[in-house]
């Protein structure tokens, strides 16, 4: 049976192409792996940008937090935090990984807070991290790719209660499936090998139309499991579950 | 030009109570912590942080009551540690105020604030609560009617800036990743550098262009090795992941905390 730590960032991978250019923030374990897994299989050419400032780094090691030093090694030019912005500002930039504490069926993003008494903001009952620069990227990327390693009725909810942002979401990647938005709902794409459809209605906020019939997610092939391997050799993605 | 060597108590002094202080830096690495902890043990208060992506500096801050707002895009560990519980509690008991921000939106603070504007058009929050939460306007462009959110300007009364080198006269090199760091010096007041190594300038004129921080623009610069400890400074240390988490087990109860601040902090030699 494969596990989620194995499949999500292969999953992640598989929808990169060769060529575009991919950007993944703070907090981002698993895209760093998928965005090394893509140019390692299918997509060479593809533009790996990051918070460090580097371009398509080659690092030694696999760091813990994704803005650390080990993602600028072999890069040959140095941009900013704001060339990197202003990219995605301008529409020019292909594709951005992000997450979300809630993420609701639209597509939207919580990492702020959940309020407090009466719908308070300024006192919240939790304060989360924030958004990052979330609320700049995902309306501006050409396309975001979402993704979680929880799949349950409290972070997949029918509305967030507070909007982060929302923005060009085109997939969300879970340990149970792939949600792709159309028309700007999040439906089912196909369900991960070994779970069964009700699961996912169960532990999904909103109603999503799944039975047996639903295509399956396509189980990792040998060269896919042996790239993982030669790219985390040292399993650092496992901090994300 | 003048010698702009000083001590860090002497520059830390020099930040008063109620200042907006940008820290250099993102999440943990290279954040100026030597100049962290001098703002804790020369107990300033309300202290109104600007970062894009802070860590273990907005956390000590707010846990030691310095911070009493926190302009950010992004305060957490990532996933070394997890949330940034001091500055989480802080918020939720209402001791500090969170100016939330998209990363993108301080930087266009810092960027009318470099340009002697007051407000500069930021093309974010297109499909967010959070301009409804802090207030944050849209400008019509003249033009063509179009409107645009308007981030007001963040003009820091002082901008401290950990760099690898830089000499007497305030020139300051940064190797490997810049973050808003050279954005931060121009959009404010004062500036501090706290450098790895102070060195002769004259070693500089070979490659000028390595230095990213022009000495005209620096009011002090103090000789802090190992100044963004426990987070990484490129090419010379890498995080302190044993450290931190040390820091992160004694910040479940208030009184593990000052325990933590009085062995960690208070009594450390700068």
């Amino acid at each position: 049976m494969v596990t989620s730590d194995v499949l999500i960032p292969i999953v992640m991978a598989r929808l990169l192409r060769n060529g575009e250019s991919v950007f993944h923030g703070v907090a981002s374990p698993l895209p760093m792996v998928a965005i090394l897994l893509a140019k390692k299989l299918h997509a060479p050419d593809l533009v790996y940008l990051n918070i460090t400032g580097s371009t398509d780094p080659v690092p030694a090691h696999l760091p813990r937090s994704t803005v650390d030093p080990a993602l600028f090694a072999h890069t040959r030019s140095r941009v900013t935090l704001t060339d990197l912005f202003d990219l995605s500002a301008r529409g020019k930039l292909d594709t951005a990984f992000l997450s979300g504490v809630q993420i609701d069926e639209h597509g939207n993003i919580n990492m702020s807070l959940i309020p407090g008494d009466g719908g308070d903001v300024h006192r919240p009952k939790v304060r989360l991290p924030g958004g990052a620069g979330s609320a700049a990227i995902m309306p501006t990327a050409k396309r975001t790719i979402l993704w979680r390693t929880k799949h349950d009725a409290r972070t997949f909810v029918e509305r967030v209660t507070f909007r982060t942002t929302g923005g060009n979401v085109d997939r969300v990647v879970t340990p149970l499936c792939v949600l792709k938005r159309v028309n700007g709902a999040l439906e089912v794409e196909t369900i991960h090998p070994d779970v069964d459809s009700e699961q996912v209605r169960a532990q999904t906020g909103w109603y999503v139309d799944v039975d047996e019939r639903t295509p399956r997610t396509p189980e990792p092939s040998d060269e896919e499991l042996r790239a993982l391997r030669e790219v985390d050799p040292d399993d650092v993605r496992l901090i994300e579950f | 030009m003048r010698n702009k060597l000083t001590s860090l108590q002497d520059a830390i002094a020099l930040v008063s109570n109620d200042a907006v202080v940008a820290l250099g830096g993102n999440t943990l690495h290279r954040a100026p912590i030597a100049a962290v902890h001098e703002l804790i043990r020369q107990h300033k208060h309300g202290l109104n942080i600007v970062k894009t992506a802070g860590a273990y500096d907005v956390d000590i801050l707010c846990g030691a009551g310095v911070a009493s707002a926190v302009s950010a895009g992004f305060i957490g560990y990532e996933n070394v540690f997890g949330m940034a519980q001091l500055y989480r509690s802080a918020v939720e008991q209402g001791r500090v105020r969170a100016n939330e921000h998209a990363c993108y939106s301080v930087i266009a603070g810092l960027r009318a604030a470099t340009q002697g504007v007051p407000f500069m058009p930021v093309n974010a929050f297109a499909l967010s609560d959070v301009p409804l939460a802090q207030g944050y306007r849209k400008v019509a462009d003249p033009y063509s009617d179009e409107e645009v959110y308007a981030m007001p300007a963040i003009k820091p009364d002082v901008a401290i800036i950990h760099v690898h080198e830089a000499d007497a006269d305030g020139n300051g090199r940064i190797y490997g990743s810049l973050f808003e760091d050279v954005l931060m010096v121009t959009a404010a007041k004062r500036v501090i550098l706290t450098a790895e190594k102070i060195v002769d300038g004259a070693t500089f004129e070979a490659q000028p262009e390595l230095t990213s921080i022009s000495g005209f623009m620096v009011d002090h610069v103090v000789h802090a090795p190992r100044g963004a400890h426990p987070c990484s400074c490129h090419g010379i240390y890498d995080v302190d992941l044993a450290f931190l988490s040390d820091f992160s087990a004694h910040t479940q109860s208030p009184k593990q905390f000052e325990e933590w601040l009085s062995q960690h902090v208070s009594s450390a030699k700068c």
